[in-house]
């Protein structure tokens, strides 16, 4: 074993140490209840912890622990079917048993294995001591157990990154505390100045006056501090929240070994393959998963996976393939999943089960269709092992895996194909996941791609882009990929018309399952994290997104669905080739105006009436595009900040080169002065918002460019 | 007992008999007025959470007509509607939207886009002109009702608990 090896072993120990803690408490406390008044949940809950603590002793090679915790079981396991009953002094004999447990947790060198086979063994003999009794009432067994909350570990390991990110939203509060300061002060002043005021004989009129603009100057700065404290709170919240975050790798690390020592200790041959490490979920979520995590990879090695020779009498290949990966979907839900290539589960085998342990009769057992029929494994009890072993085949696991999932608000199902293998997938809600996104252009808009599904960018020349059944397609490394443009797929309209594409494309291949197709945009932006926020009610489910994330800017994006994306890339119908010789030479416009809606209203008039159409935010920004681009003509609205209309025109008049420019003012003001002044300015049409119509304006173009 | 006594206690009877003139106290409503282009509307403001400025909008694609897009109020993503398309009304002119009326309810949050946003007023729910023969698809569903100067108070309850603004789709296969 090297050095890294060594380390991550004792990394894990240290876990284990942490983790056998709660459940032995679990364990003893559970025990000191039935001592006083045995209940059958509670031995459901003592027999849960000790199968919990053996999974994780088993993990660690702590064969001392898991050898107790085996016979433990076995007891409560016996007493829970009723055919053993303690007596007093059992218990002592239990609670001696836990006590070398947690010798051996703490010292785990220090015990001589005599010590643990006289435990055992004493166990052992507690059991033919007791008779089961004569009549045997037979209990449902399995109820609705609640297990008890795992105690949280006490501390946390955080990035350095995010802990600095906090401190200067911290020291940003300083700023907070100096403005409240200043502004009480200036109320003492100001109430000061108004006593005065009040004293006086008759009150100074002008006096009054500075008052009031005091007055009106505080209460400005009252609302500024308002916003301001308001977003800072929030941020310092979300910033606090995010401590709790932590990637995946943390519970998902441990598996390649447990997986390792499974497969020697069975003889069988397995490699894991673990995916999704850089997921971050939070520190609650990922704890309450970790034990169900454990049981399904077991369960994988236990039943699923095949010896190797009997995978070769089979044509597959001698080693196995485990799959453990975590993947965010639909923006805020995870889906964990665990899957294994072996023997697959017959459902007739699991009905057998069931009907075995009188969960249900044969004749409902028939009634059950296959999917009805593989939910019965996760109940308490089912096994289809034909043997119990020392690791799986009581049929508890998958209880555990069912109920935890359940707890956290998330579900479980299982895929199976005899003979081919078995996918159990857990979904998980998720208030809050942090991934990595690649940011994309496409429609003028900025999305987000989540990078786990981005294979590849990269550009084509546009004469590369060949058809086949009149669908695009690129060539990439040889082979055939099929390409859509994203605004298509998004049912936006496409900008840049195809008309005026560049001779390069920029596209990105996603995957999401075995598909992959090219999609093109406008530009990749980049790749950054991101934290995703859910759409909510009204937005339940919108198709090919997926949430949508805040940019450093404060502008929110949106996040793509990827698997929705490929869907919808398959209904885009063809795009036929636009015919040259009807592309008029469009006219390129400038619209001018402040408010982001009229300002794409007024986009999406002009574009489909065939113009070509930039967009400035005021006069100023406006003059500046008419300097560096070539327009065919300007609509503006006339009350902007900056620079109004009536300047813009003015400026434009000015201007030697643009003097000709056809100007059109959109504006609310309809007085006969406000008219006259934009004819006087040498605006070339005037339409009235109020009295607006969209034929005015697009009559008027026509006329004037 | 006389005649005459018979004829007082007779008068006192009936006096105490009568029913007293209550004063009855009015149903007011408050309504935080908003304008649309050149008309006025209104929602209770019991289901208005806040008034924030219209600056950065996010378009969704692939959802219906009336909604704008996403804003990002303090983190939270709230969905923009615009009821001039969601009431099919004509749009006659272009307006300035510079305001987002937040909507609250227990199912979700919704903004609505405003022009400007006016005050809060009372109103007498006595004075509410259940609706008018000429209004079309507000009348029927979304109209609380209609003042004597033309202030039309919406239903807050009825947008937010309607299912036609839910969206729930899957990409068609």
């Amino acid at each position: 074993m090297n050095g890294r090896d060594d380390e991550f072993l004792k990394t894990l120990l240290t876990a284990f140490r942490g983790e056998a803690a709660e459940h032995l408490q679990d364990i003893s406390a559970g025990l000191l209840e039935l001592e006083r008044s045995p209940a059958p949940e509670v031995v459901e809950r003592v027999y849960r912890e000790a199968h919990s603590l053996k999974g994780a002793a088993r993990a660690v090679s702590q064969a001392g622990v898991e050898s107790l915790c085996q016979a433990l079981e076995s007891i409560f396991a016996a007493w829970k079917r009723q055919e053993w009953q303690p007596s007093p002094a059992s218990f002592d004999t239990l609670h001696r048993a836990t006590d070398l447990i947690q010798h051996l947790v703490e010292t785990p060198d220090g015990i001589e294995p005599d010590r643990v086979a006289q435990r055992v063994a004493e166990i052992e003999t507690l059991r033919s001591a007791s008779p089961p009794p004569g009549a045997t009432e037979k209990t449902g067994g399995t109820g609705e157990p609640v297990l008890p909350a795992a105690p949280a570990s006490d501390t946390i390991r955080v990035a350095t990154r995010k802990l600095d990110g906090l401190i200067l939203q911290a020291e940003e509060m300083l700023a907070v505390k100096l403005a409240a300061t200043q502004r009480a002060g200036d109320l003492r002043e100001l109430q000061s100045q108004f006593a005065e005021q009040l004293r006086a004989a008759a009150p100074d009129p002008h006096h009054l006056r500075v008052l009031e603009a005091k007055l009106k100057k505080l209460s400005r700065s009252a609302e500024h501090d308002s916003h301001t404290i308001g977003r800072m709170v929030d941020d310092l919240l979300d910033g606090s929240k995010k401590l709790l975050m932590l990637p995946c790798a943390t519970f998902l690390n441990g598996l390649p070994k447990l997986v390792r020592d499974l497969c020697r200790d069975q003889s069988k041959e397995a490699d894991l393959v673990v995916r999704g490490g850089e997921v971050e979920i939070d520190k609650r979520i990922l704890e309450e998963m970790k034990d169900p995590l454990i049981h399904l990879v077991r369960n994988c090695i236990d039943h699923g996976v095949e010896t190797p020779e009997e995978r070769t009498r089979q044509g597959k290949p001698a080693r196995a393939t485990i799959t453990a990966s975590v993947t965010q979907v639909d923006g805020n839900k995870v889906e964990i999943i665990v899957s294994d290539d072996g023997a697959g589960i017959a459902a007739g085998n699991i009905k057998a089960a069931a009907i075995k342990h009188g969960l249900v009769s044969a004749a409902e057992a028939r009634q059950l269709d296959e999917p009805a029929a593989l939910s019965l494994m996760f109940l308490s009890g089912v096994s289809t092992a034909p043997i119990i072993t020392e690791i799986s085949g009581r049929g508890l696991g998958l209880a555990i895996v069912r109920e935890k999932s359940e707890k956290l608000g998330g579900r479980v199902s299982v895929q199976t194909q005899p003979g081919h293998g078995t996918t159990f997938r857990i979904l998980l809600p998720l208030t809050l996941a942090t991934f990595r996104g690649t940011l994309v252009q496409t429609a003028g808009q900025t999305f987000v791609l989540p990078a786990a599904n981005v294979e590849r960018t990269g550009r084509v020349r546009g004469a590369d882009i060949k058809t086949v059944e009149s669908n695009e397609t690129i060539a990439l490394d040889g082979r055939a990929v099929a390409l859509v443009r994203l605004a298509n797929a998004l049912e936006l309209p496409a900008t840049p018309a195809p008309e005026d594409e560049p001779v390069w494309l920029t596209f990105v291949v996603v995957t999401a399952g075995e598909k992959r197709i090219a999609l093109g945009v406008e530009a990749v932006l980049g790749v950054q994290e991101v934290l995703v926020k859910p759409l909510s009610r009204p937005l339940v489910r919108v198709r090919n997104i997926a949430g949508a994330t805040v940019l450093g800017s404060g502008t929110a994006v949106l996040i793509l669905n990827v698997a929705d994306l490929l869907q919808s890339a398959a209904n885009v119908r063809p795009v036929a080739k636009s015919a040259p010789a009807l592309a008029v030479e469009r006219k390129a416009l400038l619209v001018v105006e402040d408010s982001i809606t009229s300002r794409m209203l007024l986009k999406n008039i002009l574009e489909s009436a065939g113009y070509r159409v930039r967009t400035a935010v005021d006069g100023l920004d406006a003059l500046s595009l008419l300097k560096t681009e070539p327009f065919d003509g300007v609509v503006s609205d006339v009350e902007m900040p900056r620079l109004n209309g009536f300047g813009l025109t003015d400026r434009i008049r000015a201007d030697r080169k643009l003097a000709e420019l056809p100007v059109v003012l959109v504006t609310a003001l309809g007085s006969q002065e406000d008219r006259e002044r934009g004819v006087d300015v040498g605006a070339n049409a005037y339409i009235v918002k109020s009295s607006f119509d969209q034929s005015n304006l697009l009559e008027a173009l026509r006329r004037l460019v | 007992m006389t005649e005459e006594e018979k004829r007082i206690l007779k008068a006192r009877a009936l006096a105490l008999a009568r029913e007293p003139v209550v004063q009855v106290t009015e149903a007011l409503i408050d309504v935080v007025e908003f304008s649309l282009a050149t008309e006025r509307y209104g929602f209770e403001t019991h289901y208005v959470q806040e008034v924030v400025p219209f600056k950065e909008l996010t378009p969704v694609p692939c959802t219906p007509p009336f909604f704008t897009g996403i804003v990002n109020v303090r983190g939270r993503m709230i969905a923009l509607m615009d009821l001039k398309t969601y009431f099919d009304l004509p749009a006659n002119g272009l307006h300035d939207l510079h305001k987002v009326i937040i909507l609250h309810s227990a199912e979700m949050d919704l903004g609505i886009l405003a022009d400007d946003v006016g005050g809060v007023r009372r109103v007498p729910v006595s004075q509410l002109q259940a609706s008018l023969p000429t209004l079309s698809r507000i009348g029927q569903e979304y109209l609380r009702g209609v003042t004597g100067d033309r202030l039309v108070v919406l239903d807050a309850a009825r947008i937010l608990g309607d299912p036609k603004i839910i969206v729930q789709e899957e990409v068609a296969t």
